[in-house]
Parts: structure tokens; C-alpha cells; sequence
């Protein structure tokens, strides 16, 4: 035994590379391949500019203008709602993205968990054009109350309200959401898919009819449809049980809720304006036989959002920010807003009222911006599993 | 010799198995055994919380809505399933035995759906089962009402289901017979029997397992279905997999959805089990377990 050992001992190290150096090598090179896109000289300009973002706002002329003046290439992801940015950006999403979107009471709340960061509206000259409503003085949603700093800018805005068949349905009717309760219209409505929004505006109509709409709420503020007492949690359940079988379908798209509403197979659907605006304009050019109008606030209470423009906590080098004001910058010039308005069909808050037709003016709700303020804005339920289960139990009813 | 299982020396069967093997572990069990920790956490307000609990499992069995969803979904897949098995099987049989020299040609077609997305061809649907579709269209240009039914509805659901899955189930059996000795019905024939007889005692016991690859094929994704149901179902079409889905979108109920995900899994396993408990599977046109 000992002289096996010895023998051991007394043998010569092979020279050749080892198993365990193999080793070492394959994991170091792939922790480097792993690490790459992450490694850059501090120095070394940003080449690229990632956004998690509304796909109706990526105007190619302007972003690829952009992308020619400052040398860097603009990677757009698109959502469709709030909660699933929300989502993306908690899971590490501040590193993958450097600008992000988002409307209502959700750039607060990203704020307050560091997924944002604060903004420099020196930097973005553009904000001197916004309408008195928009003002960073007159609009206090996107300034921390505690430090005073501004972490976002205002974009576009807009309602959530009913756009309808003026030859199906009186106007007197449609200024209420007992419109999209009424079975009057069974069968011939349709909401989004969104289950916030559709809790949101059944909980404004329970609200109202229980009259706790203008009462003391448990959290000592005014009442907002995002945050329901158990009770009117249960009428909205209720309610919108009894809506559905006067519903044709719960829309995904505004494609689909155009075909709903040129074809007459529904009559009334809440929206955010952008399939109005369309049908007006080609009823302008004489392609659409219906006429449409829309309610922007229902006499109950309606549903408002402003999207903003946000830069992600990912963002840390003076360099990268810069470059993320200044895309802001663009976004937001009165020539670009003219454009995004035209394809996103969406309101804006730069005043471009002198490069407006009257006719614009009145399709964009460009002196109704005042209305925005006595509407609830789009916000985080008070409690997502309440208002899962209260929404599956709708689904399964 | 590892519990009576032979495993080659030879370093090609390590390589040939182990990478298939790795893959498996990377991108299906690790992604599982975490989908299983989730589903014994919570989620409040888009935070999950680390609290092991049975409390997404309970919510699932008691709830009533996901229960309903999953027996919507059963039944929807059982249906959608044997309708396909229906339509496929008199399909591929035609090919194999008229197709001639474009029997190839002919099973090359029915790929060509697989060339466009799959989000693609459902919205298609919707359009042509829509009020300006193709259907409905006409009828409301001729001044007719149009066509409730097929417009998000549960029915709409299973016609988009059944145009998916059909080229699948009609590859699966039309391989199926293509490996199939046609003589053993000219055989059955000579013996007396009828051209049903020679069906039922012949052709189909030979492709059974090629036909329940099929039916297992079309069932499990119908299961799980999630694009169909949103584009089509309407307000009462939720099928299991468009809540599940929902669960990981818009609502941020992660560890439900996984609990949910999990339920999904068992009973797709069962089903599984389920056909070789009552199958014969050397009985049935398997050729897997070699001649021995």
C-alpha cells in the first residue's frame, strides 16, 4: 500500500491540459458570451435605444429620422396594456429597456418601485408646447409629491368612452352607460377584452346606483372605480353577468371593432375613439354609409388616460439619458404629434391647433383637454386577485 | 446495466442521447419543476410571495370558474378531436388509395397551412366567420339577418379548432396507412368479408395507434387553446387555456396560472395513461416494441 503511494507520489504531473482547466475554460467563455451584450467601454456612445411601447406610436419616418441624426438604433416592444409592461418591467425589464410607456396612475407607481428614473424637462424643449391642461404645473400626476422631480412626460390622452350608431341609437341614450347595460341593444353591443377597464366603467354605473359614488370612501379619498369596496365588487359581478349575454363579442382590436360597427352588427361599444375617428374620416370621403358619434364622459363618470413617456432605471450613464431626452424631444415636436395623432387616431397634449384643419380640431378634441380633469384615471386595481376571480366567475357564468 | 436498462459504452449513444437529454432538462424540466414551485407561492399585486401554501389548488377545485373552464375546455377538445379523427380518416384513405403519383403531392399539401402563423390564420377566420365575412356578408348583402351562430361563439371556436388541427390529424393517420399492407384487406375480403367488416376487423384495429396519435395530437392543443377562444369564443367561449394565459397577461396572478399550468399537465399525462391502460398497443398497428 504505502509503496503504491509512494510510487504515486513520485510520478511525474502530466503537463496537458485537465479536465478540471477544460472546465474552467468552457464556463468562463460562456459566462463571457452570456455577459457580452451587457459589457461595453464606459466611454463607448449608446447604439441603440430600447422601448417597451405602444405599437400605434412607432411612426417609422420619424423613429427612422432618428436613428439617422443620432447614430443609434431604435428597437421597439410592443404591449397592450399596462399591467403586462408592468409585468415585463418588475421581472428585469429595466435592463432590457431604456424607454418605456405607460398612462393614468402607473407612472407613479413605477416611480415609487425604481423603475424609473427621474426626468430633465430642460432637456426636452418640446414640453414649452403643451396645452394649459399638460403644463408640468397644472398636471400633477407625473411629479413625485416628496422630492418635487418630474419622472415623466405627458404624450397623448384620451377617454374610454362609447362611440355609437347615431341612426340606432338617440343621443339622449348614449350620454349614460346604461347604454351598454340596455337590453334594448341585446346582442348588438361590445366591450374590449381588458377586464380592467370593463370593472373599472361597471363599477362607476354600480357606484352610481348604489349611490356611493359621492360618499366618504374607506381611504378617506374620492371615489376612484379602481378601488371598490367588496361590495360594489359584488355588483359589478353581477352586472356585468347580466351584460353578457346582451354582448356580441368582447372586441381584441380596433380592426375588429370597426367590422363590428360598419357591418351594423353592434350598435354601441366603449372605446378609446380611435375606430370613431376612423369612421368619421371615411364617412368624410364618402366610403362609410353609417354615421358614428362618440361620448366622451358619460353623465355617470368615464374613464381617462394620458400616455407618457417614461425613462427605465436602467438607464445610468449621462449618455444614454441624453439620448433618451432627446428622443422624447422628438416624439413630442408639434410636426411629429400632427403624424402620431394621424395614425394612432389618439389625442394629443402638444397644442397643434395652428397645424390643424378646424375639422381636426374638432375630431381630436383639441379645446376639450379641460374635460380630462373630472375623469378617473386608468389605475392598478386595489387588489388584482379579487379582481381576477371576480372576472373569471363573469368568464365562466 | 442500470435497473435492467442496457446503456451503450460507446461515446456516439452518449452524445446522441445526451444532448437531446440536456436539451429536455433545460427547456422542459427545469421550467416544470419551477412552474410546480410557483404554483405553491402566492402573487399579490404583481408581487410574488415566497409563502408556501396549497391555497391555488384549493382556489381551482372550489372556485366553480376554473372548473368550469377546464370541463368547457374537455368537452370542446373530445368534440373537436373526434370530429378531426372523422374528417381525416375517409381524407388520408382517399389519398393513399386514389392518390396515385401525387400521394406525396397531395400530403405536402396539407402542410401548407403550417406556412403562415398561426395568429394569422385565426384572424383570417375571424374575418371570413365575421359580419363582412364570407358567410355573413352575402347574407346581409342579400338582405338576409346574418348568421349568429358562427360569430363568437363556442361552435365558432370549434370550427376554428377543427381548420388548425385538421392537417395534423390527416399527416398522422395518412402515415399511418401509408405504412399499412393493403393486401391484408384484399386478404379479408377473399376470406368473406365486406368492405365495413374488412374496416372495422382489419384497417382500423391495424391504425389505431396511428389514429390516437392523431386524436392526442389535435386533443392536447385544444386543451390548451388560447388564441382560438379570444378571436373567436365570445363572452361565454373561455376556454382553460385562455385563462390560464390570462393569469401570466393582464391580471399578474402568476402562481395561479402556474397552479393552473400544473393541473393542466397532470391531466394531459393522464390522458395518456388512460389510452395505454385500455389500448393494446401490439394490437394496434405499434411497431415501437421491435419483434421480439
Amino acid at each position: 500500500m504505502t509503496s503504491t503511494n509512494d510510487s504515486n507520489k513520485a510520478a511525474p504531473r502530466k503537463s496537458g491540459p485537465s479536465r478540471r482547466g477544460a472546465m474552467k475554460t468552457i464556463a468562463g467563455a460562456a459566462a463571457a458570451l452570456v455577459a457580452a451584450p451587457y459589457i461595453r467601454p464606459a466611454s463607448a456612445a449608446p447604439t441603440a435605444l430600447r422601448a417597451l411601447m405602444w405599437e400605434a406610436y412607432a411612426v417609422r419616418d420619424v423613429i427612422g429620422a432618428f436613428e439617422e441624426k443620432h447614430k443609434v438604433k431604435f428597437a421597439p416592444t410592443f404591449f397592450d396594456g399596462n399591467s403586462e409592461a408592468y409585468n415585463k418591467l418588475r421581472v428585469g425589464g429595466t435592463k432590457d429597456f431604456d424607454l418605456v410607456q405607460a398612462d393614468g396612475f402607473w407612472p407613479s407607481l413605477y416611480f415609487r418601485e425604481k423603475l424609473i428614473r427621474d426626468m430633465d424637462y430642460a432637456k426636452i424643449p418640446g414640453t414649452a408646447n403643451y396645452f394649459p391642461a399638460f403644463k408640468p404645473d397644472a398636471f400633477p400626476l407625473l411629479k413625485d409629491e416628496t422630492s418635487g422631480v418630474f419622472f415623466g412626460v405627458p404624450f397623448c390622452w384620451g377617454s374610454y368612452g362609447i362611440t355609437y350608431n347615431v341612426g340606432e341609437v338617440p343621443v339622449e341614450k348614449a350620454k349614460s352607460l346604461e347604454l351598454l347595460f340596455s337590453p334594448d341593444y341585446s346582442g348588438r353591443l361590445a366591450t374590449n377584452a381588458r377586464f380592467e377597464e370593463n370593472i373599472a366603467l361597471a363599477g362607476i354605473m354600480v357606484a352610481h346606483r348604489m349611490g356611493t359614488i359621492d360618499k366618504p370612501r374607506p381611504d378617506g379619498k374620492s371615489f376612484n372605480p379602481y378601488k371598490l369596496t367588496d361590495e360594489e365588487l359584488d355588483g359589478v359581478e353581477k352586472l356585468l353577468i347580466e351584460q353578457k349575454p346582451l354582448l356580441l363579442t368582447r372586441y381584441q382590436d380596433a380592426a375588429t371593432l370597426e367590422q363590428l360597427l360598419v357591418s351594423g352588427a353592434i350598435v354601441a361599444a366603449p372605446e378609446f375613439a380611435q375606430v370613431y375617428r376612423l369612421m368619421l374620416e371615411k364617412k368624410a370621403k364618402g366610403e362609410l354609409d353609417i354615421t358614428v358619434d362618440h361620448t366622451l364622459k358619460p353623465k355617470e363618470g368615464g374613464l381617462g388616460w394620458v400616455d407618457t413617456w417614461l425613462i427605465s432605471s436602467g438607464v445610468t450613464d449621462a449618455e444614454k439619458a441624453d439620448i433618451c431626452h432627446a428622443f422624447i424631444d422628438t416624439m413630442i415636436k408639434p410636426e411629429t404629434m400632427v403624424q402620431i395623432g394621424k395614425a394612432s387616431g389618439c389625442s394629443t397634449t402638444i397644442d397643434i391647433r395652428l397645424l390643424s384643419s378646424a375639422e381636426d380640431q374638432v375630431l381630436y378634441l383639441m379645446n376639450r383637454t379641460d374635460e380630462l380633469r373630472g375623469m378617473y384615471m386608468f389605475d392598478q386595481p386595489s387588489s388584482t386577485e379579487k379582481w381576477e376571480r371576480v372576472w373569471s366567475r363573469v368568464q365562466a357564468a | 446495466m442500470i435497473g435492467g436498462l442496457r446503456i451503450s459504452r460507446d461515446p456516439r449513444a452518449w452524445i446522441f442521447l445526451g444532448v437531446p437529454s440536456v436539451f429536455l432538462v433545460l427547456l422542459f424540466v427545469l421550467p416544470l419543476v419551477s412552474m410546480i414551485v410557483l404554483s405553491f407561492w402566492r402573487t399579490e399585486n404583481y408581487h410574488i410571495i415566497q409563502d408556501w401554501n396549497v391555497d391555488n389548488y384549493y382556489v381551482i377545485a372550489t372556485a366553480g370558474a376554473y372548473v368550469t373552464f377546464l370541463i368547457r375546455s374537455l368537452v370542446m377538445a373530445v368534440i373537436v378531436s373526434a370530429l378531426c379523427v372523422a374528417i381525416a380518416w375517409p381524407v388520408a384513405y382517399g389519398v393513399i388509395v386514389y392518390g396515385g403519383r401525387y400521394k406525396l403531392l397531395l400530403s405536402l399539401g396539407f402542410a401548407i397551412p403550417f406556412l403562415t402563423g398561426e395568429v394569422l390564420r385565426v384572424i383570417a377566420l375571424q374575418g371570413l366567420l365575421g359580419p363582412l365575412g364570407l358567410f355573413n356578408g352575402v347574407l346581409m348583402a342579400l338582405g338576409a339577418a346574418p348568421l349568429r351562430f358562427i360569430m363568437y361563439t363556442n361552435f365558432a371556436s370549434a370550427i376554428g379548432l377543427v381548420y388548425l388541427y385538421l392537417p395534423i390529424v390527416v399527416t398522422v393517420i395518412y402515415l399511418s396507412l401509408l405504412n399499412f399492407d393493403m393486401r391484408l384487406i384484399d386478404a379479408a375480403r377473399i376470406f368473406g368479408a365486406g368492405p365495413f367488416r374488412g374496416f372495422i376487423e382489419v384497417t382500423w384495429p391495424l391504425n389505431l395507434f396511428g389514429t390516437l396519435i392523431g386524436f392526442a395530437l389535435c386533443f392536447v392543443p385544444c386543451l390548451s387553446a388560447t388564441l382560438v377562444p379570444r378571436f373567436l369564443g365570445g363572452p361565454s367561449g373561455t376556454l382553460y387555456g385562455m385563462a390560464l394565459a390570462q393569469q401570466f397577461g393582464e391580471s399578474g396572478t402568476w402562481a395561479l396560472g402556474a397552479a393552473m399550468g400544473v393541473v393542466l399537465f397532470l391531466l394531459s399525462i393522464a390522458g395518456v395513461l388512460l389510452v395505454f391502460r385500455f389500448v393494446d398497443l401490439r394490437r394496434s398497428g405499434f411497431t415501437g416494441f421491435g419483434r421480439s
